[in-house]
């Protein structure tokens, strides 16, 4: 095991480009082709007194490494065994280092998941057969990508494993993750060490260390640049000297294992390693100082601390139209769904998909990916699923919240150890195999044993809360005062935060918001930190700012004020009755959606379609190709028929009637091409001609579009394609689907295809923009 | 409000085709592209290289590239250094973009023409800033992969010789596309004589087949 402080080492790229390495040659290639070069610079640093030294493993993975013919395995076999042999003069560590892909994974590129796992894999056991001390994963920008790093470490290997993070100026890496956000995920992941390297010099990176430091009880790492390079002469701004001078304040910060990265040198690690004695004092001063509990999404970090509103919505229990949605895997309903509450003022969102039909192993991790695409807010994952719980943990990119374990032993040893794996957060419920205790007293006693349990396999106590259990008062009445009290003895006697589903107290009486709005102020009173409550309704959320206010943690009330400033001004102008079919061509949504609410009421609802939804659609439509309209207010127009439609569903749903629906399109992004907004217009607007519209994403293989097609033996398939090189895989998909006993009609488009493209590739529609889509849609159906 | 703004939402409608749309399409534009330049700014890295004539065009010497095809050979002709650029509006621009669709896909397209515009506008910015480090010297237009001749598979080359996936956050994929999604790499020629334009209308651009603007005998304005 390492010990602290830590010196570890400088550059090795930036190194063997000084010592002569040819321009593009990928260096860990060297371990194999000219190992004395690579040999020289580890024996530099150690003699400069570093700790441990980075094996040239960096980007030894196999993305990388297909070009040139080697295999990871070799090239990682390989440099371990140049950095031991020179290790053996002092005894230095040997770190098995471990960069980015180099591919983006999804949803901002198309690698999945499970493949980057994978790859990781495969460089985890190499590092760890070949006997590295260490493992370290650096310089990475994507908090998903790190986290599959991390887990493929913990799955291969039982080496120490230092995570560092590259962040810019903003303070946030490439792809938004905040310095918190990754040092919680990463602790929760079982990392050893985490930090920073790359990029910044170590003066900017100073705030970065003390973020990272206040949100972790590990060691903190600090690898920067010796500042930054010069575009000209390529040479960096920082010398060895200011360096060492600089790290002086990193160690303040929180720093104990400190190294350099770009452009650094063995002259730099001998300034750092001159000041060590003075650095050594203040490092690791600071370590697990601060702890507060605290779950994450790479953009959020939400601390415990105080009351946060955790949105009840996306759960299907008693809901119709969520619970179509989940049949038909509408996940754009879902993220719909996400994104009110998080407009609404909701802290995180509980997220349950569990209902009769629905596969949930596959769908809660889907809904997990799907949400996070577009809403920052941390998820509470609330299932009964074991294998679901885990498949939404894996993919879950932060660290997640569970709903839940309780006292029962089955649920203890099966949830507990999946809690602890994923570094989430958990909520414990105070019940067991005798049900639900009717004494406050009894439901803490629970309370504490799921602490125990939690603990005891290593969760620390903040990421466990307590659910008290509410039950409803018209059935339980004197049950209303011991869940409050459970919840003032779990928060004063235990400590720990509690959360309550506080809408089920009102449950079968008359003026429920009441009830619920008055329980929920004494349950405040009483201690609880996180409700569950429905967060589109604004009396639920008034209590909230009324209460932020009161504790102090709304800070000059200005929260409140902009909450109500204004109010009572707001009033809806009265003036002449729009039309819903002018609410639909002005792209009025709200007022489109409250009109056909109306509408509904006295006459039927495929008239209102065919009547009023359609001939405005088609009026736009046409003012479009007249170039009277442009494509964003044709899309707006699209967008109120939605809501138009959205009430016309609910109403049809609510009567049990079957839907409006004209006929079943597939629309893809073809393999490759990842530029997919034109083919989201072209959807939206299909929609709400009444299609039902399978979107397949993009990057998709033309394998996966051809087995869909058979699979709904649809009519029509659309595809569309923004680049050049993508356009061949445009044709292999259409040349796939017509080779199909029963091969549905295909229409392309996108920015590079032309008319003449889609015959000769034998597609049998070539739509120029989303009106030409359409007609060609509406041609197919008639 | 800002003319910087008001261009930007020019420039996006008329990328979406709409320059002649109504009052409200222009002032949603512009809150657009008010948000967007609150929210983010482009971000770029450039590196000067020395140019070498070889048989198969011009190899940049530190990088180990070669710049070849008729575009490069028109462009650099009188260059004995040339730039390498890349530009993005980083990740948290996909983000937006793909929580703007869920929302409001009207705003979303106009914020992903806004995107282009900015990125545009990064490009821009670099370029002053490679003219102001080389006083004296003359640049050539602006030309990235997939103009002309010039390979779209150049673009992984450049961003490994910027080291842009570490510096940037900027990757390519299999298909030679940029993620994230508003990113540009570029070639800027340096040269002792006084530079034309010479990308200016339709003869080098990948769209020309298909372009909206000259179907209905219009230019894009580049």
């Amino acid at each position: 095991m390492f010990k602290l402080p830590t010196l570890l080492d400088g550059a090795m790229g930036t190194m063997l480009q000084k010592s002569g390495m040819a321009p593009g040659t990928i260096p860990e290639t060297l371990n194999l082709t000219d190992p004395e070069k690579v040999a020289a610079v580890h024996r530099a640093y150690i003699r400069a007194g570093s700790h441990a030294v980075y094996a040239n493993t960096f980007g030894a993975n196999a993305l990388k490494l297909k070009q040139t013919g080697y295999t990871p395995a070799e090239v990682i076999a390989a440099g371990i065994r140049i950095a031991r042999e020179c290790a053996a003069e002092t005894g230095a560590m040997v770190g098995l280092d471990v960069g980015p892909l180099g591919v983006m994974l999804e949803p901002l590129g198309s690698l999945p998941f499970e493949d980057a796992v994978r790859l990781y894999a495969e460089i985890m056991r190499a590092g760890a057969e070949n006997g590295a001390d260490l493992i370290a994963i650096e310089t990475m920008s994507d908090l998903a990508e790190t986290r599959a790093a991390l887990i493929a470490a913990r799955e291969e290997t039982d080496l120490p494993v230092f995570v560092t993070m590259s962040f810019d100026t903003t303070g946030r890496t490439f792809t938004g993750c905040t310095p918190a956000s990754m040092a919680r995920t990463m602790e929760g992941l079982g990392a050893t060490a985490v930090g920073v390297n790359c990029s910044l010099g170590p003066k900017e990176m100073i705030p970065i260390v003390r973020e990272i430091a206040e949100n972790t009880r590990l060691p903190v790492i600090a690898k920067p640049n010796a500042g930054l390079p010069d575009p000209v002469t390529g040479e960096y701004g920082v010398d060895a000297e200011g360096f060492a001078a600089a790290m002086q304040e990193l160690a303040a910060a929180g720093a104990e294992i400190l190294g350099g990265c770009c452009g650094t040198d063995p002259d730099y690690i001998r300034a750092l390693g001159n000041g060590m004695t003075q650095w050594a004092g203040t490092a690791g001063q600071r370590r697990g100082s601060v702890r507060t509990g605290a779950v994450c999404t790479g953009p959020v970090c939400l601390e415990t601390d105080r009351v946060r509103v955790i949105g009840e919505r996306i759960n299907p229990t008693g809901k119709k139209r969520l619970q179509q949605a989940l049949l038909e895997e509408d996940l754009d309903y879902l993220v719909n769904l996400a994104i009110q509450q998080q407009d609404a003022g909701a802290d995180l969102l509980d997220l349950n998909v569990g209902y009769p039909g629905v596969d949930e192993v596959q769908m809660l991790p889907r809904a997990v990916k799907a949400i996070q695409a577009a809403v920052d807010l941390p998820l509470q994952l609330d299932t009964t699923n074991p294998a679901a719980l885990e498949a939404a943990l894996r993919v879950y990119n932060g660290k997640a919240a569970v709903n839940s374990v309780n006292g029962k032993e089955e649920s203890l040893a099966t949830v507990l150890p999946l809690v602890k794996k994923y570094g989430a957060a958990v909520v414990g419920l105070t019940l067991d195999e005798s049900g639900i205790p009717d004494t406050a007293e009894k439901r803490v006693k629970i309370a504490e044993k799921i602490l125990k349990r939690a603990e005891a396999i290593g969760i620390p106590r903040e990421d466990v809360w307590i659910d008290c259990l509410v039950l409803t008062v018209s059935a339980q009445q004197e049950q209303a005062a011991e869940t409050l009290r459970a919840v003032r003895l779990v928060t004063e006697e235990l400590g720990l935060k509690t959360v309550l589903g506080v809408s089920n107290i009102s449950f079968g009486l008359p003026n429920r918001l009441l009830i619920t709005q008055t329980f929920l102020a004494a349950a405040l009173e009483a201690g609880l930190t996180m409700p569950i409550v429905n967060p589109n309704l604004p009396e639920v959320m008034n209590v909230i700012a009324a209460r932020r206010v009161l504790d102090g943690t709304d800070e000059g009330c200005r929260a409140y004020v902009e909450r109500y400033a204004g109010t009572e001004e707001k009033k809806t102008t009265p003036g002449a009755e729009m039309s819903l079919q002018d609410a639909i061509r002005k792209g009025l949504r709200k007022e489109a959606g409250r009109l056909t609410a109306g509408a509904i009421e006295t006459r039927g609802e495929m008239e209102i379609v065919e009547q009023e939804l359609i001939p405005a659609l088609e009026k736009t439509g046409e003012e479009y190709e007249q170039g009277k309209v442009f494509l964003p207010q044709l899309l707006s127009a699209a967008q109120a028929a939605q809501a138009a439609f959205e009430e016309i569903r609910g109403s049809l749903v609510k009567k049990g009637e079957k839907g409006t629906e004209r006929g079943t399109v597939i629309m893809a992004t073809v393999q490759g091409d990842i530029h997919d907004i034109g083919k989201n217009i072209v959807i939206t607007v299909l929609e709400n001609y009444g299609y039902r519209v399978t979107d397949l994403g993009k990057d998709v293989p033309p394998e996966t579009i051809v087995r869909e097609a058979e699979e709904k033996s649809v009519r029509l398939v659309g595809l569309s394609a923004l680049m050049t090189t993508t356009l061949p895989a445009m044709a292999e998909t259409v040349r796939q689907l017509k080779a199909l006993k029963t091969p549905p009609l295909v229409m392309v488009g996108g920015a590079v295809v032309t008319a003449d493209y889609a015959r000769s590739i034998g597609a049998d529609f070539y739509a120029k923009d989303v009106r030409d889509a359409v007609k060609i849609t509406n041609s197919v159906f008639s | 409000m800002e003319e910087r703004i008001r261009s930007l939402a020019e420039e996006a409608l008329r990328y979406l085709g709409a320059a002649r749309a109504d009052r409200e399409t222009h002032r949603m534009a512009e809150e657009t592209a008010e948000l967007l330049t609150k929210k983010l700014r482009p971000q770029y890295t450039w590196r000067a290289f020395r140019l070498q004539r070889e048989a198969g065009g011009f190899l940049m010497l530190e990088a180990g590239i070669v710049l070849g095809g008729t575009l490069a050979e028109r462009m650099l002709a009188d260059c004995e250094t040339a730039v390498l650029l890349t530009c993005t509006l980083g990740a948290a621009f996909d983000r937006m973009l793909q929580e703007w669709q869920a929302r409001d896909m009207a705003r979303a397209a106009v914020l992903d023409a806004c995107g282009s515009a900015f990125t545009e506008t990064g490009c821009d910015e670099a370029g002053q800033e490679i003219a102001s480090r080389f006083a004296g010297q003359f640049l050539t237009d602006r030309f990235s992969p997939g103009y002309g001749d010039l390979p779209l598979t150049l673009q992984g080359e450049i961003l490994r010789a910027l080291d842009a996936t570490r510096r940037l956050g900027v990757t390519a994929n299999e298909s030679c596309l940029l993620i994230p999604c508003k990113s540009v790499t570029a070639v800027i020629g340096l040269s002792d004589r006084m530079q034309p334009a010479r990308i200016r209308g339709c003869g080098l651009c990948g769209m020309k087949e298909n372009c909206k603007y000259r179907k209905k005998g219009e230019t894009c304005g580049v």
